[in-house]
């Protein structure tokens, strides 16, 4: 008796049971190495979605079948050799042993890559029409190439089936080689392979006939298919729905799997795995369409992080499976949270898509509130066992993430822990990053480690400024500093952050500083807090212009979340300013003149407004751990090699006086989120 | 010696008055519906029975041992010699003698009756209870002095002479009393027909199987042919209802309490009160109102307004139905109740009438019953989601695999998430001992425990027949379940049935199996680590099926020292969840689980270990903060010495 037994009704794709109706969809993990072997990350990193109880795993978005669809640029995994083989037995035995099921998404993926490097490809499409996105330009794919990669999805099929895995997802989705057939946008042909539906379809209709003619009936093979491409001259809904009957027809394909817009541009892209700006489950109608035509199951991920939002999903039969992906790699134990009535204790994804705008610079996925997903190899825990060893009393300054994780952490392993936070409340840099428009969910970090703290009984106390003197009265026996960083707005004197001319971001999104009528921000970071400040501004009604230094505003941030600031921030008349320096301001009567240079010219112009927002990073507040390093038993040191090994500091098994002193995030150097709970993660897991 | 005449006269009227009472009290019994019985062996046996059966129930209490052996043991020889030396008058100085040492035992044993009555704990009855130390002191007391002479003590004429008639009226008003009390009231109705009829209750008991060690807790099937009779009525409706030996073993009471002391739903103050429904049924076989009745009444309910006779029907006017649906058929009153009496099968019994005849099962009971009919198990669940727990757990189905040396018997916990955990924890032990096993999977029904228990024996019967006929096609030598209640139900009443599906077959809870793999070095454990740990009895495994041990050294074999809750063992309490009483949901002034947790909480235990997926939802289902609950295969689980695949072995959701 569970609200949630939907989820956990087996169903069958092909004659396979699938435990539950919870999904982990292809996504590139950047992890094959080796020439895209599915080596130990890439296993362990599974296995642990499967031990949490994941029914079925599709991995390796977008792997290669052929050589000439390169793998290397995001480390995806090569299907093109029989030296895959044994890996995937590797992979198949550590989802099995657990119960769940592991199938691949196999491609080519066409012009949707990068010519430039592993084997420089020409690059193929129906049409050679060049990708935006990848900015690449490709050739007219011939006949005779067609039948060869129709003959590398086959083999690649064989090797999935041979290595044991259960099944195969055929890419049709993305803009990959059999979508850039269906699609008349890019698909200009005038041979048997383009212009009607049936010549359109031809291709995939062959790669879907020569891999069930060598993997037979009873391997599963599905597809992966979009459910509109959003763009007025590709595939519509109606179109998706037919070419969806049309492959159904046939009796010969398992499953769907279905997405939410095409993405070879950067604004359909960011729809693909939307952040935290889109509302829950954005495209669950076009999988519900889909649906309805088609005879065999559905699966559909796309801003699904709930276990409610997936029970309502499957309860009202909108589709068969939910996808649960950026769900799993913020928790792989969620399904297990789920079923051990542990629904509070599941770290929700925040939608904050570190993950995918990583994958998109070709770095290997991680989670921005997670660092155990993916480094379960390194030996990074996802469920912290208690220490064997003393329980110490453990001090941690500071409320932010790196913090907040540290205190968790410390707590998880059984130690005495005192969390001392300035603030009225907890979160840091986190709740700032909050108050702006679309960004509130970011917050979702906090709440998670604030009710697991709550939960593990750490002595969380606010509104303290800690010093030496108040640290040395609790007597630690480790003190973990984490108290951030300060706006680093007075780097350049001219700008008069002094005499109060300019303001931070912070003060901006705080609330502590009134917006103005006309803003200035000026922006040398081009990361969120910059956006973030203008969309705020904005919206509030100011008349804004963001400046910055560097390429382009928001230059920093990855390809799915800033196509969503610009929505905002074009729709609002901000004007986005590039290659112009913040020379000085200056007060002119009531109103403030910014003297801007431009980068590549000098040539200065001014803007006069009422004003001024510099966001300039941060520098750390670290008058506590200098204070207490002296007197620390490690002089505030940590043992990097230990640290980047993930194994317990030298310090912790050796005899000595005085407390261990550490610090972390921000108040070190200004990094990220990610660095800040890595390091809590990494220092603390060993306490 | 005027008076010589007198006495003999006054003992035998005695003895014939309580002749009279005696076929009285027999008729009564005599309404009830015929039982086989052999009367002439239940005699013979009836001597042992009291003194080994009987006597290890009240050895328990050793202040009231030795005062009733010295009490009753010194009246029965006293009885016995009286009619030989006056009323036979057989003229032996050391007859004699032994009458006055065995009456000085009488009068010791009753001076301590006495003493106990003094200041009494709530649950004994008062009223003419009160009165019993006094007339058997008078009995004592007066045969003494009587006797003194034919021991040579004093000269037969000492009566006569020193204090005539005075004392002469006082030894006779003492004995008439006496007499009166332990004599004529024994059989005509009074605290002493305890004597009279537990004797024969012993004798006649409707479980001979209890005796000699025995253990008899399966519920009697309902003849459903009844069902079509003319007259035929499924169930008990009145007194007369009930088997004769029943009606015989309600007389037997002697008011102790013992068993409201043990209730749990008496103590949660909900309205049942073991002994007043005891006493209720002594009223409803003789006739009459219960406003004598001087013992605790059913909490919330004033005591004097229930009236009943031998054809009336008990729920209306004698027995309001909430406090039969009050039960949890925990037996703990069976269990503590030295006459050996047997409320649960008198709960059952007229629960059975109440559902099977009136349909008036209360609150989401009947809703449970129907869910039962219609999909095999008391949620409603569809039928084919019995096995979706299992779906990642490549279990072997009978039906494919035919034979097994282990059946594992799932039940109803396959369709709650919480009790899945513990099947998953016992297939992960089944696999890293290497049994042999199979499920039955869709195949299974459920076990009947909850419609047997809330009255319903149709569908019981119905449920129990259909499983036999499904384990009747498989070869096993081994049943093994998590679930005490389906475990009762195979062990100990699927054998009414007229099937050899289990001819043969050992049934085991799992503890007791997993016991038996760990003594045999087939489960290697790591020691437990962690806080304090208790453990609660459940009372389809304890007192209904006498697994007290397994459990105990199964934690121990992980190193762990039970912190014993007071009540335990045979004394546990009731979790609140057993004979559909969750459903039934009687209110009270407290939830029994709320009471087992306070239990729990004395022992200063972190985590309370549960070998019943039930006691587990109960005690769950209290806030916390409170210990954690596990069942003893998921606490074995975490244990599990697994070198091949570390953290793979623990893993069980």
């Amino acid at each position: 008796m569970s609200q949630f037994d939907v989820l956990f009704e087996p169903l069958k794709i092909n004659n396979l049971t699938i435990r539950n109706r919870i999904v982990s969809t292809a996504h590139a993990e950047v992890y094959a190495t080796d020439g895209g072997m599915t080596t130990d990350r890439y296993v362990k990193y599974y296995e642990e979605k499967a031990q949490g109880g994941c029914g079925l795993c599709i991995c390796g978005g977008s792997s290669v079948v052929s050589i000439d669809s390169p793998q290397s640029w995001w480390s995806s995994v090569n299907l093109s050799t029989d030296r895959i083989i044994p890996h995937f037995q590797n992979l198949a035995d550590a989802v099995h042993k657990h119960g769940g099921k592991i199938m691949i998404q196999i491609s080519h993926m066409g012009r949707r890559s990068r010519w430039d490097g592993e084997n420089w490809p020409n690059l193929m499409s129906p049409s050679g029409i060049r990708e935006p996105v990848h900015r690449a330009t490709c050739k007219v794919i011939e006949e005779e190439e067609i039948w060869r990669v129709v003959g590398d999805f086959a083999q690649a099929a064989r090797r999935a089936k041979e290595g044991g895995l259960d099944g195969v997802e055929l890419s049709a989705v993305h803009q990959h080689l059999i979508d850039q057939f269906w699609s008349p946008r890019v698909n200009k042909r005038t041979d048997q392979w383009g212009g009607s539906f049936e010549n359109r379809m031809r291709f995939g209709m062959e790669v879907l006939k020569a891999v069930r003619a060598e993997v037979g009936r009873d391997f599963v093979v599905g597809m992966r298919i979009t459910g509109d491409e959003f763009h007025p001259d590709g595939l519509n809904h109606e179109n998706m729905k037919e070419i969806a009957a049309y492959y159904n027809a046939t009796g010969e394909l398992d499953f769907f799997g279905v997405v939410g817009s095409g993405c070879d541009t950067h604004n359909t892209l960011a729809n693909v795995i939307p952040n935290m700006s889109y509302p829950p489950e954005p495209f669950l109608h076009l999988a519900a369409g889909i649906k309805e035509v088609v005879d065999v199951p559905v699966i559909h991920a796309q801003n699904i992080k709930d276990p409610n939002q997936a029970k309502r999903i499957i309860e009202a039969g909108y589709v068969d499976f939910v996808g649960m992906t950026r769900a799993h790699i913020a928790d792989p134990h969620i399904i297990a949270k789920i079923k051990n009535d542990q629904v509070d204790q599941i770290r929700q994804c925040v939608g904050a898509n570190y993950c995918i705008d990583r994958q998109y610079q070709g770095l290997d996925v991680l989670c921005i509130q997670n660092a155990a997903t993916s480094r379960e190899y390194m030996g990074l825990p996802h469920i912290i066992e208690k220490t064997t060893g003393p329980i110490r009393k453990v001090v941690v300054v500071g409320g932010g993430p790196g913090g907040l994780e540290s205190a968790r952490v410390a707590a998880e392993r059984g130690h005495e822990v005192i969390l001392l936070e300035r603030a009225e409340e907890l979160g840091g840099q986190i709740t700032l990053a909050s108050k702006a428009p679309q960004r509130d969910q970011i917050a979702g970090i906090t709440r998670w480690l604030a009710m697991e703290l709550e939960r593990l009984g750490v002595d969380v106390r606010l509104g303290i400024e800690a010093n030496e003197a108040l640290i040395n009265e609790l007597q630690p026996d480790v003190c973990v500093i984490a108290t951030g960083g300060r706006p680093f707005i007075d780097q350049n004197s001219e700008w008069g952050a002094e005499e109060g001319l300019v303001v931070s971001s912070w003060d901006i999104l705080s609330g502590k500083v009134e917006p103005g009528k006309n803003v200035l921000i000026y922006d040398t970071i081009c990361e969120f807090s910059g956006l973030s400040a203008a969309d705020y501004l904005s919206a509030k009604g100011s008349l804004v212009e963001i400046v910055t230094d560097d390429i382009k505003p928001g230059v920093g941030i990855g390809g799915t979340t800033f196509p969503t600031y610009y929505r905002s921030l074009y729709e609002k008349e901000v004007i986005m300013t590039s290659d112009f320096l913040l020379e000085k301001v200056y007060r002119e009567g009531d109103n403030l003149v910014a003297v801007l240079e431009n980068e590549y010219t000098g040539q200065r112009e001014e803007r006069v407004v009422d004003q001024v927002v510099v966001e300039n990073g941060t520098r750390p507040n670290e008058e506590l751990y200098y204070g207490l390093k002296e007197a620390s038993r490690n002089k505030g040191q940590i043992n990097n090699e230990a640290l980047f090994d993930i194994k317990p500091q030298p310090v912790l098994s050796e005899s000595g006086d005085g407390m261990i002193l550490w610090r972390l995030g921000d108040c070190v150097s200004q990094r990220n989120v990610h660095a800040a709970m890595y390091d809590a993660l990494r220092l603390c897991k060993d306490l | 010696m005027s008076f010589e005449w007198l006495n003999p006269l006054l003992i035998a009227t005695a003895l014939l008055l309580a002749v009279i009472g005696a076929v009285r009290r027999v008729k009564l019994w005599r309404a009830g519906q015929p039982d086989q019985i052999d009367l002439v062996a239940g005699l013979m046996a009836m001597p042992g029975r009291y003194l080994h059966d009987l006597h290890d129930i009240v050895e328990r209490d050793k202040y009231m041992s030795k005062t009733h052996a010295a009490t009753g043991g010194g009246f029965v020889l006293s009885a016995l010699l009286i009619m030989l030396v006056h009323l036979l008058g057989i003229d032996s100085q050391l007859l004699a003698w032994a009458l006055l040492a065995s009456l000085t035992l009488m009068f010791v044993g009753a001076l301590f009756v006495f003493k106990r009555r003094l200041n009494p704990p709530s649950r004994i009855s008062k009223g003419p209870w009160m009165r019993l130390p006094k007339s058997l002191l008078a009995f004592a007391g007066g045969f003494f002095v009587l006797t003194l002479p034919a021991a040579g003590v004093l000269s037969d004429g000492f009566m006569a002479q020193t204090s005539g008639v005075l004392l002469t009226l006082v030894l006779t008003a003492l004995i008439i009393w006496g007499m009166g009390e332990l004599f004529f009231g024994m059989t005509w109705g009074g605290p002493m027909k305890h004597a009279f009829a537990g004797a024969l209750h012993l004798a006649f008991h409707r479980r001979q199987e209890r005796f000699g060690g025995g253990r008899s807790t399966g519920l009697k099937p309902v003849d459903l042919s009844l069902a079509t009779e003319v007259g035929g009525v499924l169930g008990v409706a009145k007194p007369t209802d009930f088997k004769w030996n029943q009606l015989l073993g309600f007389d037997a009471c002697v008011q102790c309490g013992k068993c409201e002391a043990v209730c749990p739903a008496f103590a949660a103050g909900q309205p049942l009160n073991p002994k007043k429904l005891i006493q209720d049924m002594v009223v409803g076989l003789a006739g009459g109102s219960d406003a004598k009745y001087a013992g605790s009444p059913y909490p919330g309910k004033e005591v004097g307004h229930a009236q009943g006779g031998p054809d009336q029907i008990i729920t209306q006017g004698l027995l309001d139905p909430e406090t039969l649906w009050s039960c949890t058929t925990c037996r703990a009153c069976v269990e503590e109740c030295p006459m050996m009496i047997e409320h649960v099968d008198a709960i059952v019994d007229m629960r059975r009438f109440l559902t099977m005849e009136k349909g008036s099962t209360p609150n989401k009971g009947a809703e449970v019953l129907d869910n039962i009919i219609a999909t095999d198990n008391p949620n409603g669940y569809a039928p084919a989601s019995r096995t979706h727990w299992a779906a990642d757990q490549n279990l072997p189905l009978m039906k494919e695999v035919r034979e097994a040396e282990v059946l594992f018997w799932v039940s109803d916990g396959a369709f709650d998430m919480r009790s899945q955990r513990i099947l998953r924890a016992f297939v992960k032990l089944l696999k890293a001992a290497k049994v042999d096993f199979a499920v039955l999977g869709d195949e299974e029904l459920d076990s009947g425990d909850v419609a047997r228990r809330l009255g319903d024996d149709a569908t019981f019967q119905n449920l129990a027949k259909r499983n036999l006929a499904v384990l009747s096609q498989y070869k096993f030598s081994t049943i093994v379940t998590t679930d005490p209640h389906a475990f009762h139900c195979l062990r100990n009443e699927y054998n009414d049935f007229g099937s050899d599906a289990l001819e043969g077959v050992e049934v085991f809870h799992h503890t007791t199996f997993l016991n038996s793999l760990v003594q045999q070095g087939r489960l290697q454990l790591d020691p437990f680590v962690g806080g304090k740990v208790t453990y609660h009895d459940p009372c389809y495994l304890g007192r209904y099926n006498g697994e007290y041990e397994a459990p105990r050294e199964l934690l121990r074999s992980m190193g762990i020292e039970v912190a014993e809750m007071e009540r335990s063992g045979f004394r546990s309490r009731c979790c609140g969840g057993g004979g559909g009483a969750p459903v039934t949901d009687i209110p009270g002034e407290r939830r029994i689980a709320d009471m087992r947790m306070e239990d729990a909480n004395e022992t200063g235990a972190e985590l309370i270990a549960v070998g019943c997926q039930q006691c587990t939802a109960m005690l769950e289902g209290v806030v916390e903060p409170r210990p954690q609950v596990k069942d003893i295969a998921e606490i074995l689980v975490g244990q599990l010495v697994d070198p091949t695949a570390k953290g793979l072995a623990k893993e069980v959701h």
